[in-house]
């Protein structure tokens, strides 16, 4: 008897302990009665300031809510988010990428937030970039169109900046921001200020230093090579185009030698050398504003060098800000959503802190014609997300083993040990593999 | 009689009680994860949605994926660090059980590294490795040798997470070692010099053995956890290195599960990871005692 009821209890206790485990989801209501919401998100020292200061102010003009924040570092983020929405233990509002909508929305992670959207009067769609709105559309079958199940946290169109003291100082004519330079004039301007300046016999100048995650999409593109077809199911890094960007891509370090040489090309490395004013040309994001506020020299943005194409490229970043279909306070949540991506006072005290570009179309608009604020040229922001930005080729796909290959594979390429032709012969097989089993995941998901 | 027996089952319910917080432990988050991961292990599951049953297929897959065999070839690869590790904290750990000044000072710079933060120590050696402005190649340089990038290049990098893995296990191997030696009684190398045995001799007939349970111990936690590592790779290369040559078994299962939205092959790899670890362990366990110490 006695066995059978210490059992029991046991199990009483186990399953009691399982139920508080699994109803740690969503909101709860904190301990002054008014309706707690979670927000996890992650972000730069400055922007996670700048946050704050935003959802102070919402919880200020909304007596009841409470906001607890839940910060991550950048590179742990998707992990914790995965981990929390396969623990049943999600935040009631949080970031994601686009590229998960579908996988998100397919297994009912994310909330719908359209009729959220359509009842509140506030929000006008038609004042917030289409393209960061589409983005969070999907309609079960095909991205891009259908219900919306999360608004554009911001919008990130990477651009290209330079070293405007450094041009100066060494006496070369400054790039015009409308018209990009020929991939030919880049080597050469680059050339003219790669410099070796303590007279060590090492250049301590560059003309630029890419990673190749980042910057090599500017490259492929402009040359009319992409990574996957239109039907996004083939993958075409084996076009002699794409090859061609990569080559010119790898020759910068080899070849003409304007980039930091095999041992000096860590990620960490190009940035620091930028910001110490080593670097003639950098690639710019608008989350870079608030750090470059304080560089030591004047920079400005100019268009990526065109290839053959004649036109210049590069990509849109974009963080999603959804709400967990499971939350308890659908109202405040989106109302936060909104707040923090749509509403007048909220995009401005962000633009202030100079982590994003506005979301509003007016704003915007005011915004870039500001010449007062670092950059100058803020236009060329806006001008790749009116005209010529693109998302990222991982985005498109259920998931993005495939195209994380093409980088864990490419460093030979980039220390000049087999060619870009190779490359892409041998890689592209592999990708194709992994992308067709990502298809039939997607189909899967979806039923 | 009565009396006797309500003593009897108070003393058994507290019993009961006293343990139960370990075994419920143990039941939440180890047997119910292992038993989800073992049913996972046979479905489709993205780590998301529903789970589809499969069968074996995630398996199957499994032994024609080139990046199993790769991170799983690394993990072993990386594992040379633990002979090496445990030689040079047996030699460090004698050095220090002398009696002379200074021993406690030596012990305590050893094992700073053990108690410092992983993640903390990851980022430092990233900088010591820098193939530029590296602590390591300015080192070197200074015998003219021209260092390697040695993150960046697959013949090196693996290397280099040895040596940095030895340097941060050395503190706690050394700290074991010495507490062994600190155990084996004079009496046995009294005997012994008097007998007029060699330094050497005294070390392979007396020191070794008697440390053995301990080099043991070492041998079997070391196994298990260099095959679990995962955060210096993580931190130092979160791509998993030039071409995957520093993923370990572990990044592999994380990048899979947690990345790409394959849960259930992620468990598979887990499942296979789990049943190497339990078989070495037997096979070290069934050795050890074929040849133990009967002198205990």
């Amino acid at each position: 008897m006695i066995k059978k009821k210490g059992f029991a209890i046991t199990m009483v206790v186990l399953l009691l302990m399982v139920a508080a485990l699994a109803g740690c989801s969503g909101g709860s209501s904190s301990s002054d009665g008014s309706k707690e919401l979670t927000f996890m998100f992650r972000g730069g020292t400055d922007e996670q300031k700048a946050y704050k200061e935003v959802i102070k102010k919402f919880e200020e003009e909304h007596p009841g809510v409470k906001v607890k924040m839940v910060v991550t570092a950048a590179d742990q983020y998707a992990t914790k988010l995965r981990a929390a929405i396969t623990g049943n233990n999600l935040p009631d509002i949080f970031y994601f990428a686009p590229g998960d909508v579908k996988a998100y929305v397919n297994s009912g992670v994310l909330k719908n937030l359209t009729p959220y959207i359509e009842k509140n009067k506030d929000i006008k769609l038609d004042n917030i970039w289409k393209y960061g709105i589409d983005l969070y559309r999907y309609d079960g079958k095909m991205a891009g169109q259908g219900d919306i199940y999360g608004m554009p946290k911001d919008l990130g169109p990477f651009a290209l900046g330079y070293n405007k003291t450094m041009f100066e100082k060494a006496g070369v004519p400054l790039p015009d921001k409308d018209k990009p330079y020929t991939w030919d004039e880049f080597i050469k301007v680059s050339q003219e200020l790669t410099k070796d300046t303590n007279g060590d016999g090492k250049p301590d100048q560059y003309g630029t230093g890419f990673n190749v995650q980042w910057a090599l999409q500017a490259f492929v593109w402009s040359n009319g090579a992409d990574w996957l077809d239109e039907s996004k199911t083939k993958v075409t890094i084996d076009d002699p185009k794409f090859a061609e960007a990569l080559q010119y891509f790898a020759d910068m370090q080899n070849k003409y030698k304007i980039t930091p040489g095999i041992e000096q090309s860590q990620t960490l490395d190009t940035y620091q050398r930028w910001m110490k004013g080593e670097m003639a040309f950098f690639p710019v994001g608008p989350w870079d504003m608030s750090t470059f506020e304080k560089l030591p020299f004047e920079y400005d943005l100019l268009p990526f060098p065109a290839g053959s194409t004649g036109k210049s490229a590069t990509w849109i970043g974009s963080l999603g800000i959804g709400v967990s279909s499971k939350t308890k306070y659908p109202d405040e949540a989106v109302e936060l959503v909104n707040y923090l991506t749509t509403s007048k006072e909220g995009m401005k005290q962000l633009v202030d802190a100079k982590v994003q570009i506005p979301n509003l179309l007016d704003m915007a608009d005011e915004w870039s014609k500001d010449t007062k604020t670092k950059p100058n040229n803020k236009q060329e922001f806006i001008d790749i997300v009116n005209d010529y930005g693109r998302s990222l080729p991982g985005n498109y796909t259920y998931n993005a083993e495939w195209y994380d290959i093409f980088f864990t594979d490419i460093q030979p390429v980039l220390d000049g040990k087999i060619t870009a032709a190779d490359y892409v012969k041998q890689e592209q097989p592999k990708m194709q593999k992994l992308l067709d089993k990502a298809v039939e995941q997607e189909k899967k998901s979806q039923k | 009689m009565i009396t006797k027996s309500n003593l009897y089952r108070k003393e058994k319910v507290y019993g009961y009680l006293f343990i139960l917080p370990p075994i419920l432990g143990l039941l939440i988050f180890t047997l119910f994860p292992f038993v989800y991961s073992l049913y996972g292990s046979f479905t489709d599951w993205d780590g998301l949605g529903q789970m589809n049953f499969i069968g074996l297929d995630n398996f199957k897959d499994l032994f024609s994926d080139e990046l199993f065999y790769k991170s799983m070839y690394n993990t072993l690869f990386l594992m040379l660090g633990i002979p090496i590790g445990l030689v040079l904290a047996l030699l460090l750990a004698l050095g220090l059980n002398r009696k002379i000044p200074g021993t406690t000072t030596f012990r305590v710079i050893y094992y700073i590294p053990v108690i410092s933060s992983l993640a903390a120590v990851s980022i430092m050696w990233n900088w010591a490795y820098n193939g530029d402005y590296g602590l390591v190649n300015q080192f070197l340089e200074i015998f003219g040798i021209k260092g390697p990038n040695w993150l960046m290049d697959k013949d090196t990098v693996k290397p280099a997470l040895i040596l940095m893995t030895v340097w941060k296990g050395l503190g706690y191997t050394m700290l074991l070692y010495l507490a062994a030696l600190q155990s084996v009684s004079r009496s046995y190398y009294e005997a012994a010099e008097l007998d007029g045995a060699s330094g050497f001799q005294m070390f392979r007939n007396i020191t070794w053995p008697m440390v053995k349970p301990v080099t043991f111990f070492l041998v079997v936690t070391n196994i298990i956890g260099g095959s679990q590592i995962f955060t210096e790779m993580n931190i130092m290369t979160p791509t998993g290195g030039p071409e995957y040559s520093s993923a370990s078994i572990v990044f592999y299962i994380w990048d899979k599960a947690f990345k790409n939205l394959q849960m259930g092959y992620a468990s598979a790899m887990a499942m296979i990871l789990g049943i190497f670890i339990f078989i070495v362990t037997l096979i070290q366990f069934k050795m050890n005692e074929k040849s133990s110490f009967d002198g205990d």
